[in-house]
């Protein structure tokens, strides 16, 4: 009798764990906020220096501007478009808030709204390419991140802009942690309740979902778009800004390369490319693995050229995942 | 006895929300052209695609040449000489004809490299056995639509196909071409192989083939032989019979309209067609009235669809007049039908009509997202959860939940919720395209219901079906239209479905008898 009591409650405990399983899979960020645990657990085993306060900081400090730039990519994904200007507009904006500062003699404050105010005009841009000029933002973007690169060669002369120092203000610790650390925090949760609880956000929804089940439902679809992309642009603004803090110094090749860790760290975040499906607050979790994996490849020594290919290869592993049942892709 | 080349027996083909074949069994004979008509959503390209193994069927058996055979894939159902030239031209543009023709089988010397020669010796000679007179070096770009679609015939006999499905092959040809591709098709059938035609057009069948099988909503109806019956028994076997009491009887208004000034007046509306399929609008003119279900009838491709969307701001309008209560208004987009209170509700709920990825709940309140929204346009999750709830009472839309995704409810409730968030913006006129085609027998009662309650409540009705009794039994007057034309108008009053029948396949009939 007894032995039987003891076999039913553990019955019961197993079926509650399936049931909290059950529930936790429903969640869209599961899978990859499961690998990153996963990922989390086997960098602390395998390297003792992974799981320090010091290096944990130093992760923190390295992904907030990867965060801030998968958060605008996410946004634009999620409406089924894309984003390829992301490493050129926080480069821009850096830069411009750099030169507003040094060659300029604007205060700090003035030189970041300044800088933030370059990379909304350039989303605007990218807005307008793709509702007005109709082009498809795959071919926009692109040309905003080639001509977004040449502007930044041009009004830097090709050298780097120093002296930021007063842009450390953002590496400086608010409660324990760096502030740029705390604006990422604030920035994923306010994309992600921007998206799932206003009616813009609705609409990045049922845009990616369903472009034209959408407009015949009287979504202002275009409007939605340029707003959104111009939200992007102050994200990726926001990031070139972290940059100057972290460097004190605006390079002119800041960035370059980064719209494809944007890109990844969407993808890694369960955002689907086809739009509608995934959150930002997935794409932060998919740059804070991409972040990890260069932490922990570094700290055990690792030739830093492999990490390309590292990341090529988890990168190549959760799209699989995540492709699961469909047909064919392109 | 011709032999039987092919027999399906009882393929039934199963899509969520939707029964696409419902045990059909056909059979084909050799040297035979066999004609497969239906409306849309009958179920015809479905079949062919089973055939062709583009889907796989979840009940029935194929027998070719007396042996069962298993079609899993497109590549299987070539090697088994069954090929499908495809509704849109499937060709590689900027490669030659050649090239298409031979695409994944050229002939090759010394192992890698291209036998030229070969290539271009092989696809004159089969282009000449069509009859075809097309040079096999050009590019299928330079070609017309016309001769794309024998390069895709010729294609199909280099993969030595035995049975060649046509999926509606003369859409967008002209007289000539489509001319030339039955003289093609005739030549196949002299050859010895057969080929089932797919079509919405009466005089093709008439024009080409030997046998006609008609589906309709999934279900076989019959199978004649071409030459021992009239198109308008066909045309009757495909608008279909349902039981008399699955429609719905409303009370008809026509007196009190009389008196009233018309609600909407459209005046010599043409559109130009954007994409190949669609059907360009020429100087249509009708009235609606307030609470009015104004019925227009019409097979596919007499330019319905593109009706309803060029009132809605879809289909691009080039000239024409629209007035509502006397003043004229312009329609460029679905925002500005909608601020006239002009609402569409597509005929293909799953591409046009709902989002799939959302829930019930979204779909529902995404027309009205002002409505529950709040300071800084944040939703009121609590209104939301109310509205969505109301419909789903009200509509009796069955789903597990408000949380569920819409994809995964029945046709009949997902159209239930197409017609939620449509009534959520307290429309004045409403467009239905084809409400209740590819939805159950119920369900469809439940919709014509609530089609005739929301002329009770005074909002006005468009009704766009080619379901001739549906349309009888729902509309205060009725439209017919005929290849973009509006052909007749009159108030529903003692006209019978034989007679609208002769009304709306009126052109075909006179060219089958010409």
């Amino acid at each position: 009798m007894q032995h039987k009591r003891k076999n039913v409650k553990e019955k019961d405990s197993f079926k509650s764990a399936t049931v909290f399983l059950k529930k936790f899979f429903e969640f869209e960020e599961s899978k990859p906020l499961t690998a990153l645990i996963a990922l989390f657990i086997g960098s602390s085993i395998i390297s003792p220096h992974f799981l320090t306060w010091y290096n944990q900081r130093i992760l923190l400090l390295q992904m907030a501007p990867l965060a801030m730039l998968a958060l605008g990519e996410a946004a634009v994904i999620l409406m089924g478009s894309i984003d390829l200007s992301p490493g050129s507009v926080m480069a821009l904006s850096g830069t411009v808030a750099a030169i507003a500062l040094v060659y300029w003699h604007m205060p700090v404050g003035v030189a970041v709204v300044v800088g933030m105010l370059t990379g909304a005009l350039c989303g605007l841009i990218n807005g307008l390419l793709v509702t007005k000029a109709k082009i498809p933002s795959f071919v926009a973007t692109l040309a905003i991140l080639v001509a977004g690169r040449g502007m930044v060669l041009i009004i830097t002369g090709g050298t780097p802009v120093v002296g930021l120092k007063p842009f450390t203000f953002l590496t400086s610790d608010i409660a324990f942690l760096p502030s740029m650390v705390w604006i990422a925090i604030l920035a994923t949760i306010f994309t992600f309740f921007l998206l799932r609880l206003t009616k813009i956000g609705r609409e990045v929804y049922a845009i990616g979902g369903n472009e034209d089940a959408a407009r015949y439902s009287g979504v202002n679809a275009d409007l939605t778009k340029v707003i959104i992309f111009t939200m992007a642009g102050v994200l990726y603004a926001i990031s070139g800004l972290m940059m100057n803090a972290r460097l004190e110094v605006a390079y002119p090749w800041t960035g370059w390369g980064y719209e494809l860790d944007a890109i990844a760290a969407a993808v890694l975040g369960g955002v689907q490319l086809t739009g509608g499906v995934g959150s930002t607050l997935g794409s932060v979790i998919g740059a804070y693995i991409l972040t990890l994996i260069t932490n922990i490849l570094i700290l055990l020594g690792v030739n830093p050229y492999y990490q390309w290919v590292v990341k090529g290869a988890i990168l190549a592993i959760a799209a699989t995942v995540l492709t699961r049942g469909l047909r064919y892709v392109k | 006895m011709v032999e039987n080349v092919l027999k399906a027996e009882n393929i039934v083909k199963k899509f969520p929300g939707v029964v696409a074949l419902d045990h059909v069994t056909f059979d084909l004979k050799k040297g035979e052209v066999h004609g497969l008509v239906g409306q849309n959503g009958a179920g015809k390209s479905t079949f062919v695609k089973i055939l062709n193994g583009i889907y796989n069927p979840d009940e029935g058996r194929i027998i070719l040449h007396g042996k069962e055979v298993v079609i899993k894939n497109p590549m299987e159902a070539k090697k088994l000489g069954i090929t499908l030239v495809h509704q849109e031209v499937m060709l590689v543009p900027h490669l030659t004809v050649a090239e298409n023709i031979l695409l994944g089988k050229m002939p090759l010397k010394s192992k890698f490299l291209v036998d030229w020669a070969a290539v271009f010796d092989y696809t004159e000679k089969v282009l000449k056995e069509l009859g075809a007179n097309i040079d096999p070096r050009l590019k299928v770009k330079e070609l017309s639509v016309g001769e794309q679609k024998l390069v895709q015939v010729a294609r199909a006999l280099a993969d030595k196909a035995q049975i060649l499905c046509f999926d509606e092959p003369t859409t967008a040809l002209t007289p000539m071409e489509k001319d030339s591709l039955f003289e093609v098709i005739r030549r196949l059938k002299n050859a010895g192989k057969s080929v089932i035609y797919i079509t919405h057009y009466i005089d093709e069948i008439f024009d080409i083939c030997d046998r006609v099988t008609v589906l309709r909503d999934g279900k076989k109806i019959a199978t004649e032989t071409v030459s021992e019956i009239k198109p308008e028994e066909v045309v009757k076997m495909m608008l279909g019979r349902e039981v008399s009491s699955f429609y719905v009887a409303k009370k008809k208004r026509i007196t009190e309209i009389a008196n009233k000034k018309p609600l909407l007046v459209v005046n010599n509306l043409s559109t130009i067609p954007e994409k190949a399929h669609e059907v360009a609008l020429k100087n249509v003119s009708f009235k609606l009235y307030k609470g009015e279900i104004l019925g227009v009838v019409g097979l596919l491709g007499a330019g319905k669809s593109e009706l309803g969307k060029a009132l809605f701001g879809i289909e691009k309008i080039v000239t024409g007049r629209i007035q509502m209560k006397g003043k004229d208004i312009t329609i460029k987009s679905p925002l500005d039908a909608l601020k006239y209170g002009i609402l569409y509700a597509p005929e293909n709920r799953q591409v046009e009509g709902l989002i799939p990825e959302m829930s019930v709940k979204e779909n529902i309140t995404i027309t009205t997202l002002n409505e529950i929204s709040k300071f800084l346009g944040i939703i009121d999750m609590k209104k939301e959860r109310e509205i969505s709830l109301k419909w789903v009472k009200d509509l009796n839309i069955v789903t597990p939940s408000l949380n569920a995704k819409v994809s995964n409810l029945s046709g009949g409730n997902q159209q239930k919720v197409v017609i939620a968030k449509i009534l959520q913006t307290k429309p004045k006129i409403i467009i239905f395209d084809e409400p209740t085609m590819g939805i159950d027998v119920g369900a469809k009662v439940e919709i014509r219901r609530i089609i005739a309650n929301l002329s009770e409540q005074g909002i006005s009705v468009i009704l766009l079906s080619s379901d001739v009794e549906e349309v009888l039994s729902l509309a205060d007057r009725i439209i017919v239209m005929v290849k973009g034309r509006v052909t007749r108008e009159m108030v529903n009053k003692g006209i019978s479905k034989d007679e609208i029948i002769s009304l709306i396949c009126k052109v075909e009939v006179e060219k089958v008898a010409a």
